[in-house]
């Protein structure tokens, strides 16, 4: 790294871990969501931003975190840092079969098809009462604060933009790349698209599973509409797609952004926010289709 | 004696009942450029997807160094040293002419770094190492095609498939690529190129000709005894110009 990188991620790491002492409770909640976003956004970013795969079902990732968590704390007393990380595993595999089948699928069916499979997952989380509690759903023994929430969700920032770092630089990461470009000549320059697609897959699944863990704890409790969030799956591509998908920066650029201008505008205009909003991003992708990250480097270029 | 490199052995394919390709036979010798011609929809393309895998044959069999190829995908042919062109161009706009190739050169290399280094190299060697900082997007299509070439050569390929790689060239332009297949020809790369119009490049750059017409082999040959067969001046022009026998 050059110096300017270590004085600048050494401020914001400072920063980060300062915010829990010295801010409010509504800071850190804010924060905290907003982390749990951004971790979001780099999970659909692999996938979706690197090899073009648009999902709109990621949120299935984000339910079966939450239920796989809750159910390990609250019928199995598990504490909550391995859960969250079973959790994760859970997705994972659950991931392999499912991206198997989807990623046979393309653009606008594979789009449709993850779509799909949050309702399924929805619907089974209502029906199989027995392990998930149904519609009234599981709640959650307190466990942890709010501040070993929050740092795990920092955590998980910083690992979306590790590993995305790391493999935007890799080989691997340039096969996502050609198979984004171009898939049949992808095969043909000799790349085993299905087990990269599905690698990026199961990778890409971890980070919803972990959000959805940590997010069923700040609630206290999962029932099915908690667990599959619609609205939170726009919203992480937004933020993906704003900041530049298929980058590095992208994901936390597009997140910090979005998030900041919806609590501000939600603070101004209580009764408009969503309209200003809806409007602002509109403009935005009209005019820097690319995103930011784009953007800022045809600017330095 | 040594095997062919490649033996196409009565091969057919048919979509839905069209016969697309009708018991071809033949054989692509190590180090020789064969020219696959006929008309359009005479069967190149169709060929050429059977041979990488992108299609499977209805029957017969593909041999590639002595062994079957046969149920291969296209990502094993390619790695198994067969590589190809489009007769569409379809390089990776969004990456730069270097990457293009990088992205292939990963088949042998291990690291991102040194599949770039090996990438280098083929610029040089097919003389596109101007371009390599551009994306491919915004190369012509004469530059496209010869980047499809590299990107080809970059899986150090022992046979290359070029689907219409002359099609829609300047002259210079032809002379160019027709220098360029018998360099890789000279270290050791043998092609199969697929012609439709381009019959001064077939005369120069051919060891041995197939002429497929509506799916079957009419012919092949030295390139000098094609020209003059009657029945491939049929195929091509029509019974008025061929020479009655």
């Amino acid at each position: 790294m050059k110096r300017l990188e270590v004085v600048v991620a050494g401020a914001s790491a400072l920063f980060i871990a300062a915010i829990p002492f010295a801010g409010s409770d509504y800071l850190v909640g804010f924060v905290f969501t907003t982390f749990l976003f951004v971790g979001m956004a780099y999970g659909w970013n692999l996938i979706s931003g690197y090899t073009g795969y648009l999902s709109f079902g990621q949120i299935s990732f984000f339910g079966v975190g939450a239920y796989a968590t809750a159910i390990l704390v609250a019928k199995l007393s598990w504490p909550w840092p391995p859960a969250v990380l079973a959790g994760m595993g859970v997705a994972a595999a659950l991931a392999v079969p499912l991206g198997w089948a989807m990623l046979r699928l393309r653009g606008p069916y594979f789009a449709l098809g993850m779509l799909g499979s949050v309702q399924v997952l929805q619907t089974l989380a209502s029906a199989w009462s027995g392990l998930t509690g149904g519609g009234e759903g599981i709640y959650l023994p307190p466990a942890g604060s709010l501040r070993d929430l929050y740092f795990a969700s920092a955590v998980l920032v910083v690992a979306g933009l590790g590993a995305t770092s790391l493999i935007d630089r890799s080989a691997f990461g340039l096969r996502l790349r050609a198979i984004g470009e171009d898939e049949i000549a992808a095969e043909a320059m000799g790349i085993d698209t299905t087990r990269a697609k599905l690698l990026a897959f199961v990778l890409a699944s971890t980070f919803p599973a972990v959000a959805g863990g940590l997010y069923a704890f700040r609630l206290s409790y999962v029932d099915p509409a908690s667990a599959f969030p619609a609205a939170y799956e726009v919203q992480v591509i937004l933020m993906a797609i704003f900041g530049g998908a298929g980058t590095v920066f992208g994901p936390l650029a597009g997140g910090i952004l979005l998030a900041g201008l919806g609590e501000a505008l939600w603070a101004r205009f209580a009764e408009l926010h969503l309209l200003l909003f809806g409007l602002i991003i509109v403009v935005v992708l009209r005019y820097m289709p690319e995103g930011l990250i784009a953007l800022l480097r045809r600017r330095a270029a | 004696m040594t095997a062919p490199l490649l033996e196409i052995r009565d091969v057919s394919k048919s979509f839905e009942g069209l016969r697309a390709l009708s018991h071809v036979s033949f054989d692509v010798p190590h180090d020789k450029i064969v020219s696959v011609i006929g008309p359009n929809g005479a069967g190149k393309t169709t060929l050429f997807n059977l041979i990488t895998g992108a299609l499977a044959p209805s029957t017969g069999d593909i041999l590639f160094e002595g062994r079957s190829i046969r149920g291969l995908k296209p990502n094993q042919t390619a790695q198994l040293g067969i590589g190809r062109t489009f007769q569409i161009v379809r390089p990776f706009p969004g990456l730069t002419t270097l990457d293009n190739v990088a992205v292939a050169a990963l088949v042998k290399e291990r690291t991102r770094g040194q599949a770039r280094k090996r990438a280098e190299e083929i610029l040089e060697l097919t003389r596109l190492s101007t371009f390599a900082r551009l994306e491919a997007r915004s190369l012509t299509l004469a530059w496209r095609k010869r980047l499809e070439v590299a990107r080809a050569v970059a899986l150090r390929p022992r046979l290359i498939l070029l689907d219409e790689v002359m099609a829609g060239l300047t002259p210079a332009e032809v002379e160019d690529t027709v220098e360029l297949v018998k360099r890789l020809r000279s270290i050791g790369i043998a092609a199969v190129a697929g012609i439709e119009h381009v019959m001064q490049a077939v005369r120069k750059i051919s060891d041995l000709v197939v002429v497929l017409d509506f799916g079957q082999k009419l012919f092949a040959g030295a390139p000098e005894e094609v020209m003059r067969n009657p029945e491939v001046i049929r195929a091509y022009l029509g019974t008025k110009y061929a020479p009655r026998s």
